[in-house]
């Protein structure tokens, strides 16, 4: 394909449009892997989670053929997952990041499993007549020139996933749960002493954030695709946690951080037509989040020795 | 006294540890409404324990307390709040990223339309401050306000809760002078409306300053209560430190030789902005014991940790026998001469997981015998020696390889001092050897300490055990506040409570003793 | 002391020495027992799932269990699989060891095929020595890659678990990069490059299955590591970093430096797996070459405790339910995924298990200290 039509293709409407889709099943876990970090307990099955929900959504749905009731299973679903994660670390004392390895493969294999026996097929659930989340077209958006077809048109998820950003900052900042899960994370024995429950707080934060990966898992089976696939995730659910690190740990710059992975991701796929690796653009957002962990801690030592420096009366004699 | 006016009242207080140890022993402790009560006495005297009963965080194991009159059982922190005690801790429970004012309100914010009233929760702050005179910066953060400002919050986090008593847990230990002024006027504005404070100090002269009555307890039991004007410091300081029973070690006359440590002029101002050196010098000579006696949290910790290489100084110089140490890796340190048994043995001087061999060779497991031709690691070796200093300093564990965690806390001191005795130190540095520890071992500790001063090495003993220190020295130097502000030539004709005028604050010399210790700025 | 007394101290002594000896060993049974009854636990939980999903459960069940050994290919690669995941826990011991929780196995593992296949490929180095420099490539790609993190974890403070997740992908990238264009014939429709040279694989010995002489590599690391972690000045270094930090740094260890290379010498075993995957497995580059495999690989340095000799013992358990997952499917139709949720039990039940027991002597330990 010709230079010039790629990078017509690249800022055009539809591409747009396809990074919102994108973005969604990477901002959603990511919402979650915030609220779990600012509580302390930083929910690595996340991926595990997202896959449990787009398979249970796919399956309740096509059972019953209501895929509003294939969402609700998918959401039960995800809060039981991280009740179990949660429960194995808070109470039986196990190592948080092992616990959501183990839950992680727990995910992996059970659906898969499942898929399985029900369809005999390990690889898709297409046999499955499953449902999709509706798209909404919005009635004064979609008249917007240029703007119109990316903002109107998108899977309902979509839209929630941008609102949950919003969402979730209210309770966070807003609300005095959201504040108490904040002071947990910060510093429990503060939250303690002011009152705070610091394990029904972190207990809290695991379901909330399973429920949020659970809505992007729905977004992949019910919206970005139509069907099942084993490992369909793809470690988005790892990426979700780089964006909250890249982010700075805040719900607006997880979404930033958020949409650049997921232009990276869509951008790879146009470039690869101009025979540009795609692998040159989907490494960006891996390196600058690396670069970000590191010009991080290196400006928080050189804080530091700036604090210690400011009192020095008279430099040491020694090294 | 007029039992009616009694706020608070202590009786028979008793708490027994599950160790055996007796913090708190039939104590009568009683607060009258609207004064400032200091509780006096050295660490350990079971001044903390008891407020933590009072507190709710600890129970007592006998006596009854009772408020306003009405018998009160005080099962947790909430009840105490509830009853109108907040206390104030040494480390404070701030959240570092939360402002001033969501920090007061943190646990039970103001609410409107069930979200946060952010306004209303400065409004708050703002108001409190105000009314008992505690200045603070209600919108800052945390981590960029002053530690005064910091213990301020605190404060007015209890006054938000409704405290009317408040308890302060040694206030002004990382408080500028300044910020002690202001600290002092701001608690008589608070009695001024009607709040009771209760200090717990073990500084007397901010104690005669503030307080109108002053409880001295000592060794878990109350010496006496009296009002400040009528008690002298020499009272005071007698009551405090008294005739314990007499620790008498055995030990030849020290034979002095050249000195192997000098420390001139060192200053340390830690992460938080505390000074907690002012300019400490004192040389330390081969063949004795240099003890510095002080009550703990007078920078005696910065200070060890500065000589061993655990920690940079800010100001000023080390040099062991010539070699300048300060500000320099923990192996160069060693590797100079110098050993150090530290005060916190489970937190660095043993890996509890690791064995009683690996532990004692971490010194020295990189050079022959233990590891030869650079890179293979002789068990054979390890074994022999650890056999060996087991043998040699009465070790009790069935095998060189039972992981340190076995041990008891004596035993662990004694691996601690046999890897740091078994290097044949030029200077060694001990700090709280005998801390936690039973009789035989601490008995065994002081005979190790004074066998390697009588071989030649030079001994630094830093101990908030004051007849330990003074049995054990053969000069003594007292710390407070960050600095040197006595020596002593001739400890053994001093009595306790003179050296406790010195701990407390309470005198100071104005010629620092002859003999290498310059005078302090 | 008299002389009676002085006799019977040497006597009490050896008598106690006989006894923690004694002691140990039952607690080393003991974790034993504890070990292989959670993988009985989980067992029996897949057979009771198998129960519900299978109309021959008992004949699915016993495929899973006999399939490894019912015929020597099915050996071949039941060891196979084990070389690898033996040299994925090693690498995951090493950095476990020193308490830090590095997860570049992973990438360390794509470095390391990469550079082998690079070398195999590529580069004409005559005949005996061609193996050998690939083999040594893919170790030095791992060490050097795992310098990346390690120094940002020991001189800046940067959380390895974010980096090294971070530097996965990129390891991943590049090695698809390379692969796809410049690796693989230029013409080809296909993704994975032509086969290496035969003086650039690891032979294969047992027809119908992928076994091959990296076996023999993978048994010398196994004692190398050993004899790195237990014999060397810088095993104390990582055991005591990990045992206690604060005590090596108050010893004189370079604290920093432990770290760094704790990270770096994991790479080795990992870059070596990534060798064997490519010049003995597969014997050429292709996409997706692991599989999540270094995840696999915590679970078995989890399960031999972080013991450098029990790893292949625990890697050629494991495998042997992998590959027996796989000839249950094939032969009795049951999905091979109910192995990973046997995996997955095994994972939760030990390391909720392991910390119980910490708990458990933390407060006996405490106990001890107050009363001593």
């Amino acid at each position: 394909m010709p230079p010039g039509e790629v990078l017509a293709g690249i800022f055009s409407v539809t591409f747009a449009a396809g990074v919102l889709r994108v973005t969604t099943p990477i901002l959603l876990p990511a919402l979650g892997g915030l609220i779990s970090d600012l509580a302390g307990v930083i929910n690595i099955a996340l991926e595990g989670t997202m896959l449990l929900s787009a398979f249970t959504g796919v399956v309740v749905s096509a059972y019953t053929q209501s895929a509003w009731l294939g969402l609700a299973a998918a959401l039960a679903a995800a809060a039981v997952f991280s009740l179990i994660l949660a429960f194995v670390h808070l109470d039986l004392r196990a190592d948080l990041i092992l616990a959501g390895i183990a839950m992680n493969f727990l995910a992996s294999g059970g659906t898969v499993f499942v898929m399985y026996s029900l369809t005999g097929d390990k690889g898709t659930s297409s046999e499955l007549a499953s449902l999709t989340m509706p798209y909404v077209h919005v009635p004064i958006l979609r008249s917007i020139p240029v703007l119109g077809p990316i903002l109107s048109g998108q899977n309902l998820i979509v839209y929630l996933a941008f609102i949950m950003v919003a969402l979730v900052w209210v309770f966070l900042f807003r609300t005095a749960p959201g504040t108490h899960l904040r002071a947990v994370g910060a510093n429990p024995d503060a939250a303690a002493t002011a009152g705070i429950d610091v394990r029904q707080t972190r207990y809290t934060a695991l379901v909330l954030s399973g429920l949020l990966a659970g809505l992007g898992g729905v977004h992949m089976s019910m919206g970005y695709l139509q069907l099942f696939q084993r490992d369909m995730t793809a470690g988005r659910g790892f990426i979700a946690l780089a964006a909250v690190f890249l982010g700075a740990r805040h719900p607006v710059g997880t979404m930033v951080a958020a949409l650049l992975f997921g232009t990276a991701d869509a951008l790879a796929n146009q470039l690869g037509t101009l025979r540009i690796p795609p692998q040159y653009v989907q490494v960006i957002p891996y390196v600058v989040t690396v670069a970000a962990l590191a010009v991080n801690a290196i400006a928080q030592q050189r804080a530091a020795v700036a604090r210690q420096r400011r009192f020095q009366v008279r430099p040491a004699t020694g090294e | 006294m007029n039992v009616v006016d009694a706020l608070i009242e202590m009786r028979g207080i008793t708490k027994v540890y599950p160790n055996g140890v007796v913090a708190n022993d039939r104590v009568d402790f009683t607060v009258r409404a609207g004064e400032i009560h200091g509780l006096v006495g050295e660490n350990g005297a079971g001044k903390t324990t008891l407020m933590k009963l009072l507190y709710g965080l600890e129970q007592p194991t006998d006596g009854a307390i009772r408020l306003r009159g009405r018998p009160v059982e005080i099962r947790n922190p909430h009840v105490a709040i509830d009853l109108g005690i907040g206390m104030v801790h040494q480390n404070f429970m701030l959240v570092q990223n939360f402002t001033v004012a969501e920090n007061i309100v943190l646990g039970l914010e103001p609410r409107r339309r069930g979200l946060v009233d952010r306004p209303r929760a400065l409004e708050i702050a703002r108001e409190l401050s105000l009314r008992y005179g505690l200045q603070v910066a209600a919108d800052a953060r945390i981590d960029a306000i002053p530690v005064g400002m910091r213990q301020r919050v605190e404060i007015l986090k209890a006054l938000y809760r409704g405290a009317e008593i408040l308890i302060l847990d040694e206030p002004t230990a990382v408080l500028t002078p300044q910020e002690t002024a202001d600290l002092f006027k701001a608690v008589r504005t608070l009695v001024g409306q009607g709040k009771t404070v209760i200090f717990i100090s073990h500084k007397l002269r901010e104690m005669k300053a503030v307080a109108d009555r002053v409880t001295v307890m000592r060794d878990g039991k109350v010496m006496g209560t009296l009002p400040v004007a009528a008690a002298t410091e020499e009272t005071l300081a007698q009551m405090m430190v008294g005739r314990k029973v007499l620790l008498r070690v055995a030990k030849p006359p020290a034979k002095p030789g050249r000195p192997l440590l000098r420390v001139d002029d060192l200053r340390c101002v830690t992460e938080t902005g505390h000074e907690a050196l002012r300019g400490v010098s004192f040389d330390v000579r081969a063949g004795e014991i240099l003890g510095i006696a002080g009550v703990e949290g007078n920078g005696q910790t910065e200070l060890v940790e500065i000589l061993t290489g655990l920690r940079a100084a800010t100001g000023g110089a080390v040099s062991l026998d010539g070699q300048v140490i300060v500000n320099r890796p923990p192996r160069a340190v060693r590797q100079a001469g110098m050993s150090h048994v530290p005060e916190d043995r489970l937190r660095n001087g043993v890996a509890t997981p690791a064995s009683v061999g690996e532990n004692l060779i971490v010194d020295r497991y990189f050079a022959p015998p233990f590891t030869r031709y650079g890179w293979w690691m002789e068990a054979g070796a390890v074994k022999q020696t650890a056999e060996q200093l087991m043998e040699e300093f009465d070790i009790r564990a069935p095998d060189s390889a039972v992981p340190v965690r076995a041990l008891s806390g004596g035993n662990m001191q004694k691996v601690v001092l046999a890897r740091e005795l078994s290097r044949w130190p030029k200077v060694l540095v001990a700090a709280q050897p005998t801390r936690g520890i039973d009789i035989g071992a601490t008995e065994f500790a002081h005979a190790q300490l004074v066998r390697i001063r009588d071989w030649g090495a030079a001994v630094l003993l830093v101990s908030a055990d004051l007849s330990e220190v003074m049995a054990l020295s053969d000069r003594l130097a007292v710390m407070h506040n960050g600095e040197i502000v006595a020596v002593f030539d001739e400890p053994q004709e001093l009595t306790e409570e003179e050296v406790g005028l010195y701990m407390l604050g309470l005198k100071r010399q104005d010629e620092i003793g002859s003999l290498g210790p310059r005078a302090s700025r | 002391m008299n002389s009676i007394e002085a006799a019977a101290v040497p006597a009490g002594r050896a008598a106690e020495r006989e006894r923690f000896q004694r002691e140990r060993r039952r607690a080393a049974l003991a974790q034993f027992v504890r070990t292989i009854s959670t993988v009985g636990i989980a067992l029996g939980l897949g057979f009771v799932i198998t129960l519900f999903v299978s109309d021959r459960p008992i004949q699915a069940y016993v495929a899973l269990l006999t399939g490894p050994v019912s015929s020597a290919a099915r050996v071949g690669t039941w060891i196979e699989d084990a070389t690898t995941l033996t040299m994925l826990g090693l690498s995951i011991a090493i950095v476990f060891r020193a308490q830090q929780f590095s997860l570049l196995a992973e990438g360390q593992l794509y470095l390391g095929a990469l550079v082998a296949g690079i070398i195999a490929l590529k580069l004409p180095v005559p005949g005996l020595l061609h193996l050998a420099v690939a083999v040594l490539g893919a170790a030095a790609a791992g060490f050097a890659f795992g310098l990346i993190p390690g120094a940002l974890k020991a001189y800046y403070g940067a959380n390895e678990i974010v980096s090294t997740l971070m530097l996965n992908v990129v390891a991943v990238r590049t090695y698809d990069l390379l692969l796809t264009y410049w690796l693989k014939p230029p013409s080809a429709g296909y993704t994975w490059s032509n086969p290496f040279p035969a003086d650039a694989v690891f032979a294969r010995f047992i027809e119908g299955s992928r076994i091959n002489t990296a076996l023999f590599v993978a048994a010398a690391l196994v004692v190398l590591t050993w004899l790195l972690v237990y014999k060397t000045p810088i095993g104390y270094e990582l055991r005591m970093v990990g045992a206690n930090l604060d005590f090596a740094r108050y010893g004189g260890i370079n604290v920093r430096r432990t770290i760094m290379l704790s990270m770096a010498l994991a790479g080795i075993p990992a870059g070596l797996a990534g060798a064997h995957l490519a010049m003995g497995v597969h014997q050429r580059l292709l996409l997706n070459i692991s599989l999540g495999l270094a995840f696999e690989g915590i679970v078995v340095a989890l399960m031999a405790g972080n013991h450098p000799l029990i790893v292949p013992l625990a890697a050629l358990l494991y495998s042997y339910l992998r590959i027996g997952g796989d000839i249950m499917e094939r032969t009795a139709a049951v999905g091979s995924d109910i192995v990973r949720v046997i995996q997955a039990t095994i994972i939760l039940f030990i390391t909720a298990e392991l910390l119980v027991g910490v708990a458990r002597r933390r407060r006996a330990r405490r106990e001890a200290d107050a009363a001593g």
